[in-house]
This record gives structure tokens, C-alpha cells and sequence, in this order.
């Protein structure tokens, strides 16, 4: 009930907020970019039916900071932190209401470039099994991108600070699968390529493949990340 | 109800309150009044939940706040010091907002009647950020009624808003006690007497005087005080006329008159004058001076100091 009520605030607030607008623009004009260059190469190659989602899975190292960066730290800033910690509801509901919101926007705007798919069908006949799994893989990495940043945003008071810290930490979580792919040491070079992101998409969903233990990855991080900010949050009580 | 037991807050090695108990009765204003930093803000966040006490206890509505947090806070309504907004909502979405929060399904009749309630229904469509201060600190209130909780918590709720406006805030708080239970937080005097029916005064996190408005004051001033003066007698001869008067303690000389200390509540002034008349001088002026508890307040306080 009470994720509910937070969760419908959240998505109030993406709705009329221009600057999430702005992503969701900047989003769609990236992807209809590199689309549009698949588009032109249809007449020479077989396009990519994944093409959009693995390019998001690169623009969601900045996008999902800057959608989530204000969860937390604008409540913490204006002081709407102090009534909704005295509101009778846990302190978790409140940032899964939060993540919820980040994460229903989110599936929105991948939603929209659904249809350069459609598009892309109506010229070639693409793999369409390749591209749904491409997009669940996407929804979860992007989901598990956006609880990073809420975690974050429960860490500081300061909303660009949330979101510079978060950039790091998704770019060295994308970077993880690179240095995976270079280690020598074959044994350390699955530990690091097992805990990145990129790791449990670009081998897997992107290549069509839907396999339980990424999906597993991609939830168990974003309990993981929502477990941590709930803390983050509850630790505003013990100042 | 509140009921608080030796509550206790300490910031490191700061405390911040320092064992207060109190009770409050049902249909009670209660003001806490103490100058800055003594300590009503933090007393107000372990009462509505957000800060957990160090050391003591106490109950809302019977609910405990540290075992029974989530029933307490469903039992009380607050308004911070600060007025927490959502700018980029309207009046009444957030006005829902903590409703809905607060466990209400259909709060749309009750959002309504509460924005009546403190004048702001012609303004339920206007975004926050466009609001002026007074309007802001009139939605916290709203914030607060919505869900028409038993208790209700408002730390200095007339901060920083026009007299007018002032005004109208006391009078929607005074109302409120038919059904409701209020602690509110002021370092205004006047307002606690204006406002309140019993007033706890805090200084340095304790509780150092308490009750009735006019009791506190007759109580720390030692009663009442007259102000009286008189024409056709000597220095001397007034102040040994005035002396004489039965229930006054003391009697001081203050710009052309005198200022009586009278020692219990009883009206002297019937006796003041018809005394002065038989001696033959002229009573030119007599007024009661109740402005005092400032003074008394203010003493009360550097006494507090000093003794630390
Ligand atoms: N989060 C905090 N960390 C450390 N010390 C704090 C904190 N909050 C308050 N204090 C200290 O605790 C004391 C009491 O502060 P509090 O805000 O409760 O006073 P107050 O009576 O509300 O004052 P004011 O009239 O200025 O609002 C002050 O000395 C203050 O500096
Ligand atoms: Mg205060």
C-alpha cells in the first residue's frame, strides 16, 4: 500500500518533470541514431536484432544516474525525509516505491523504442525470439542499473555528487567485463566477468540466449542495492 | 495522549534532552517553550518517531514509540520546523500524498475539508513552489490534520509568517482541541499564553517550570503586579501608604509611580484607591501589568545558565 502510494508519486514526478523527459529524449535520439545506421546497412548485411538494447546497456552507465540521483537526496535536502521517516509505513517500502518509479519510467521509454523494432520487421525479417530476450536481458540490467543509483542517492544529500559516484561505480561495473575479457588468469577473469554487468548480458541476452542465473544476477542486485539504500535511508534516524 | 518518561537524547557527548516526563491530557494544547537550542525540536522528532531516544520512554495514544513505532506514528500528525514541500506538486496532490501515506484509501473529501480548513482551497490547484511562505506554513498544517490523527505535533508553527497571518494559524490550533491533542513549540511567550492551556518550559534539554499560563506566571513572579500613581504625597508617605496595604508584599518605585507586588491573585485595587482617597491624595494612575512573564521567562533562563 504504502510502495504503492510512493511508487505513484515517483511516476507523477517523471511525468511532468522536463529534465526526465530530456533523458527519455536524449535516449530515443541515441538509439534512432544507431538505428537508422542499421538501418542503411540492411541492404549489405544482416541487421542486428539487439542492436538497440546493447547500445543502452552502455548509455545506462550515465542515464540511470541521472534518473535516480534525486530519489533520495532532494527528500534528504528539503526535508521531506524527516515526514516521510515519521509516516507509519517501513523504511523500505519507501525506497522500493522509490526504485519502482525509477524502474516503470524506465520500461516506458525502452517501451518507445520498441518501435523501431516494428520498423526494422517491416523492411527485413529479423529474429524476433533474439530480440525479446535482448529486451528482458535489457529491462533487468537496466533495472539493476537504476538500483545502483538509488543506492547512491540515499548515500548523500547532494544530487550531483549521487550521481557522479554512481557513474563511477556503473562505468567500473561495465568496465569489469572488458578486464575480464583481457586477464590472463582464466580463474580471475571469471570472478571479475561474474560480478559485471555487461558480463550477463552481452554473452547471453544479447546474443538471444535467456538463462536463469543472469536473471538471478540482475534481481539479486537490485535486492542487494535496495537492501543497502533502506540502510542508507534508516541511517538518517541515527545522526 | 502523550505520555513521556524520562526521555533522553544525546548527539555524542552533547545532550540535548535530559530526562523529561509529562503527561497530556485529551483535549489539551500543550506548549513546550524554551529559547533556541533547548531542545523542543529534538523532543518533537523522538515523539513523532524519526529520531529514536538514547534513554527514557514514551507512549501516543498508549502505543509505545520504540516497540509500537508504526501504531504511534499512525497516531500523530506533525509539522516539522522546517516546512518539508514537494515544489513541483499542487496543493492538494500533496495534501493526498501524506494521506494516502498515512493509510487513508479515499482521502479526496477529507483533503478537501482540511484545505478549508486553513484556507487554502482556493488554492488546491496551485503548484507548491508558487506559494508564499504564509500559504506554505498553513499547508504544513494541512499536511499534519489530514488523517485526523488523536495527536498532533507542530514545531513552531507561527515562525517566520506575517502577524495577520500568525493570527489565524493560533486560531486554527486553538480550535483543534475539541478533538484533538496538540504539543506545539514556541520561543514566543505570548504565544504560549495566548495559545496554550498548560505550558512546559525548557531550557538546556530539561523541563524547568511548568503550568498554566497564568499560574506559571503568578507562581514565578510571586502574583500579580499593580501599577499605581499617585499625586499630592511625598516619596515617603506613598510608599509607606502603599506598604501598608494588606497582600502586598513589596513595593517598588517605578518612573512617577510605584509597582505593587500583590501576593495572591486577590483584586486590591478597591482597597489601593479608597486608601489613597482617605489620606487625602489623588490616585492619578493604576494599571495591572501582566507583560511581566517575559522578564520572568527571560530571568529564569540566565538563572538556568549561570547555575551551569
Ligand atoms: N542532528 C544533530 N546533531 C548534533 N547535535 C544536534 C542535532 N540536532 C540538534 N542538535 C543540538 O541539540 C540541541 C537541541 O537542539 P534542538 O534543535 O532540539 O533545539 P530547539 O529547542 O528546537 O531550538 P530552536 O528554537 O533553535 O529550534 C542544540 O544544542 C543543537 O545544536
Ligand atoms: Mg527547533
Amino acid at each position: 500500500m504504502s510502495t504503492w502510494v510512493v511508487f505513484r508519486r515517483e511516476v507523477a514526478h517523471y511525468a511532468g518533470s522536463p529534465f526526465a523527459y530530456l533523458i527519455a529524449f536524449a535516449i530515443l535520439v541515441l538509439t534512432g541514431l544507431l538505428f537508422r545506421e542499421e538501418l542503411v546497412a540492411t541492404e549489405t548485411t544482416i541487421p542486428n536484432p539487439a542492436v538497440i538494447p546493447n547500445a543502452l546497456s552502455f548509455f545506462m552507465v550515465v542515464f540511470a544516474p541521472l534518473l535516480t540521483m534525486r530519489l533520495v537526496a532532494e527528500e534528504k535536502r528539503e526535508g521531506t525525509l524527516e515526514l516521510l521517516l515519521t509516516a507509519p509505513v517501513p523504511d523500505g517500502s519507501i525506497v522500493i516505491g522509490k526504485f519502482l518509479g525509477a524502474w516503470f519510467y524506465y520500461t516506458i521509454v525502452i517501451g518507445i523504442t520498441l518501435l523501431y523494432q516494428i520498423a526494422l520487421s517491416s523492411v527485413t525479417a529479423p529474429d524476433l525470439g533474439h530480440t525479446i530476450a535482448a529486451y528482458i536481458g535489457i529491462w533487468l540490467y537496466g533495472g539493476a542499473t537504476l538500483s545502483v543509483g538509488i543506492l547512491f542517492s540515499a548515500l548523500t544529500e547532494n544530487q550531483i555528487v549521487a550521481a557522479f559516484l554512481s557513474m563511477v561505480a556503473l562505468f567500473l561495473l561495465w568496465l569489469a567485463d572488458l578486464a575480464g575479457q583481457v586477464i590472463s588468469n582464466i580463474d580471475a577473469a571469471r570472478v571479475v566477468r561474474a560480478l559485471s554487468l555487461q558480463g550477463h548480458y552481452s554473452t547471453s541476452f544479447a546474443v538471444g540466449l535467456v538463462r536463469m542465473e543472469d536473471m538471478v544476477f540482475f534481481l539479486g542486485i537490485i535486492l542487494i542495492m535496495i537492501y543497502l539504500a533502506t540502510r542508507a535511508v534508516e541511517s538518517n534516524r541515527w545522526r | 495522549m502523550i505520555e513521556v518518561e524520562n526521555l533522553t537524547k544525546k548527539y555524542g557527548a552533547l545532550t540535548a534532552v535530559d530526562r523529561i516526563s509529562f503527561k497530556t491530557k485529551p483535549g489539551e494544547i500543550v506548549g513546550l517553550l524554551g529559547p533556541n537550542g533547548a531542545g523542543k525540536t529534538t523532543t518533537m522528532r523522538m515523539l513523532t518517531g524519526f529520531l529514536p531516544p538514547t534513554e527514557g520512554s514514551a507512549r501516543i495514544s498508549g502505543h509505545d514509540i520504540d516497540t509500537d513505532s508504526i501504531e504511534a506514528r499512525r497516531a500523530v500528525g506533525y509539522m516539522p520546523e522546517r516546512i518539508p514541500v514537494y515544489p513541483d506538486m499542487t496543493v492538494r496532490a500533496y495534501v493526498t500524498f501524506w494521506a494516502r501515506l498515512r493509510g487513508m484509501r479515499r482521502p479526496a473529501s477529507q483533503v478537501d475539508k482540511v484545505l478549508k480548513q486553513v484556507q487554502l482551497f482556493d488554492r488546491r490547484d496551485t503548484l507548491i513552489r508558487h506559494l508564499s511562505k504564509g500559504m506554505r506554513q498553513r499547508l504544513g498544517l494541512a499536511q499534519a490534520l489530514v488523517h485526523d490523527p488523536p495527536v498532533i505535533i507542530l514545531d513552531e508553527p507561527t515562525i517566520g509568517i506575517d502577524p495577520q497571518q500568525v493570527i489565524e494559524v493560533r486560531e486554527t490550533v486553538r480550535a483543534l482541541r475539541a478533538n484533538h491533542t496538540v504539543l506545539l513549540s514556541t520561543h514566543i511567550l505570548s504565544e504560549a499564553e495566548h495559545v496554550c492551556d498548560r505550558v512546559l518550559i525548557i531550557n538546556k534539554g530539561q523541563i524547568v517550570a511548568q503550568g498554566k499560563p497564568g499560574d506559571l506566571r503568578e507562581k514565578l513572579q510571586g502574583g500579580a503586579l499593580l501599577y499605581v500613581e499617585i499625586g499630592g504625597a511625598t516619596a515617603k508617605d506613598a510608599k509607606a501608604l502603599l506598604a501598608g496595604i494588606p497582600n502586598v508584599t513589596s513595593v517598588e518605585k517605578e518612573d512617577k509611580g510605584w509597582r505593587l507586588r500583590i501576593s495572591t491573585s486577590v483584586d486590591v485595587r478597591g482597597e489601593v484607591s479608597k486608601r489613597i482617597m482617605s489620606a487625602g491624595y489623588t490616585l492619578l494612575e493604576m494599571r495591572a501589568e501582566t507583560t511581566s512573564l517575559e522578564a520572568i521567562f527571560l530571568e529564569l533562563i540566565s538563572k538556568e545558565g549561570s547555575a551551569t
